[in-house]
């Protein structure tokens, strides 16, 4: 193709995507004008009040200072389960991986479709005899009861397999030439797949922060909960929040993942660009 | 496969070592609940000692319309998320494509944007769109076409239809990114080969692009099917745990969710019970459909 043609199709796809981008957009630019607007301009047509007419910060102070939830130990929650959960995740899947690509043992079938199988069942559906058995396992409302049964993930095996597959084998002999012991071998190998633990973490991080109903049956006081939790509370009509405090709150729940997301994008896409065609 | 030659004498063990942690929670956190969900579902309702009912709970569900609902919602919801993201997904990646590099990330984040907001963050900015007179859809769309302003969340007729809009705007994003993903790692030397034989732009995106998306394409819809059937929280903060006017908005985990608030473990254990066969063809049609293309 052309230069020029090139440009064109450019501009064209642009003007294409622009209706897109919009619907996904403007809802997000409106959370984040929600949190100057008043009651009364946060209930008007939103054609005729896009734009609070003052922009005060009150209602971010009154979410920070703690008024309607206990912000600080909420969000701190909610960091240290997800961290925890994603660290985790990729450990226990990355050496389930290595096993399952390089090893042959016999049941290693059976395995592999049992680890499948994981992803198939949503965690949800088995959360209320999940719940009971955290409880006699002495975890109930403890940040652990949350965060220890998101440590399994089937999807994570089944990616990890599947990026210990690719590493060119000469590597490993080579470590193993030289008379590394196995869990040696596995070490030396982390830096080289290194993109694809963050990517793997960065899922499983964004996912444990968005997990609602086990810390809704597990976490019960209020300082322990994570942030679903609380938003789910300053959303509920009887406690009257102030609509800009809710919005601040929803702002807040967004900007660890998006940048989190932004820092690793580029890692992301090309460690997902090697693993998904082959 | 090379991974075979390397094994080293005395190192059978050496696999599950490496497997143990996993199997240890694997064991402890899924496989324990799994078997305390199938044993609740066959004693009676409550939890502690709950006598022995047998398959009652089952045969209770094979009369009751509104599990019956409930599942019929539940698959149409999710294939209509699947159909209607799939192809878009794969047009917006194109699109996307067809841009400038340095506009592209900027792009992706935008649209990836919903994917990285908690549900129920989600589902308040959605309230937004659907809220009554004052929503932007029947603001921009509806009422200036002289129609009488849909109730998105009240009609029966609209309730599936919104919480599938929700789903979409949810995931496309997110499918967009990992199809541009897979594009960019098609090699070149195939559209190259391709150019060769047609100049059709048509023929090269069905015969090159979307063969080498299989995998891609595979784990997208064996993604959508799996959160079709959890979705919770969204449904759960826009119709507040209801299934909406005469259940049309009645999913199964909502429906789960209902049986536990009224500490009918029993009932609620056997309709997720239920499901496990069903989401097992899905994983097996996934398998086979993999092994034909390998």
């Amino acid at each position: 193709m052309s230069a020029q043609g090139k440009t064109v199709s450019g501009a064209l796809s642009l003007l294409l995507l622009g209706p897109f981008l919009m619907a996904v957009f403007v809802p997000f630019l409106w959370m984040v004008l929600g949190i100057f607007k008043t009651n009364a301009e946060f209930f008007q047509p939103l054609t005729s009040a896009f734009f609070p007419a003052h922009y005060e910060w009150q209602n971010v102070v009154e979410l920070l200072e703690g008024k309607w939830v206990p912000f600080w130990d909420v969000f701190g929650n909610s960091l240290a389960v997800s961290l925890g959960q994603a660290f985790g995740a990729v450990t226990l899947s990355a050496m389930a991986g290595y096993a399952f690509a390089r090893f042959t043992f016999s049941g290693k079938r059976l395995l592999f479709v049992l680890a499948v199988a994981l992803v198939l069942v949503p965690r949800q559906l088995f959360a209320v005899p999940l719940f009971s058995w955290v409880n006699e396992l002495g975890l109930s409302d403890s940040l652990l009861g949350v965060m220890l049964p998101g440590v399994v993930t089937g999807l994570g095996v089944i990616y990890f397999t599947q990026v210990f597959r690719q590493v060119p084998v000469e590597y490993l002999q080579a470590a193993r030439v030289c008379g590394a012991a196995e869990l040696r071998v596995f070490l030396t190998l982390l830096p080289l797949v290194w993109p694809a633990l963050l990517s793997y973490g960065m899922i499983h991080f964004i996912l444990a922060w968005h997990e609602h109903l086990i810390p809704m049956l597990v976490l019960t006081s209020e300082t322990k909960q994570t942030l679903p939790l609380a938003l789910a509370k300053l959303y509920d009509v009887s406690q009257r929040t102030p609509q800009g405090v809710q919005m601040a709150a929803s702002t807040f729940a967004v900007i660890p993942t998006a940048v989190l997301f932004a820092v690793c994008h580029r890692k992301f896409k090309s460690s997902l660009s090697d693993m998904l065609v082959h | 496969m090379a991974a075979a030659d390397q094994r080293t004498p005395g190192a059978r063990w050496m696999p599950f070592l490496f497997l143990l942690p996993f199997l240890f929670f694997l064991l402890i956190f899924w496989v324990i609940p799994l078997v305390g969900g199938v044993k609740m579902s066959l004693h009676a309702n409550g939890l502690g000692r709950a006598e022995f009912v047998g398959l009652e709970h089952y045969q209770a569900l094979a009369k009751d319309e509104r599990y019956i609902t409930a599942l019929r919602n539940s698959f149409t919801y999710t294939l209509a998320s699947i159909v209607v993201i799939v192809p878009l997904a794969l047009w917006l990646a194109h699109l996307l494509r067809a841009t400038t590099r340095r506009l592209r990330p900027v792009m992706t984040f935008a649209l990836l944007l919903p994917a990285l907001t908690p549900p129920s963050v989600l589902a308040v900015l959605f309230l937004m769109l659907f809220h009554g007179k004052n929503g932007l859809l029947n603001q921009l769309f509806v009422m200036p076409l002289g129609l009488e302003p849909v109730s998105w969340l009240k009609d029966p007729d609209f309730i599936l239809s919104g919480l599938v809009l929700q789903t979409v705007w949810r995931w496309t994003g997110f499918m967009t990114f990992f199809i541009l993903a897979g594009m960019e790692g098609i090699p070149r030397v195939y559209y190259e080969a391709a150019r060769l034989v047609t100049g059709s732009r048509w023929q090269h995106f069905w015969h090159v692009t979307l063969p080498q998306l299989r995998p891609v394409l595979l784990f997208v819809a064996v993604y959508l099917v799996v959160d079709g059937f959890s979705l919770f929280s969204g449904a759960f903060v826009l119709l507040g745990g209801s299934g909406g006017t005469a259940d049309a908005g009645l999913l199964t985990v909502t429906y789960v969710f209902q049986k536990t608030r009224f500490f009918e473990y029993g009932t609620a254990s056997a309709i997720s019970v239920s499901l496990l066969p069903l989401l097992m063809l899905a994983l097996w049609a996934a398998l086979f459909l993999r092994r034909r293309t390998a």
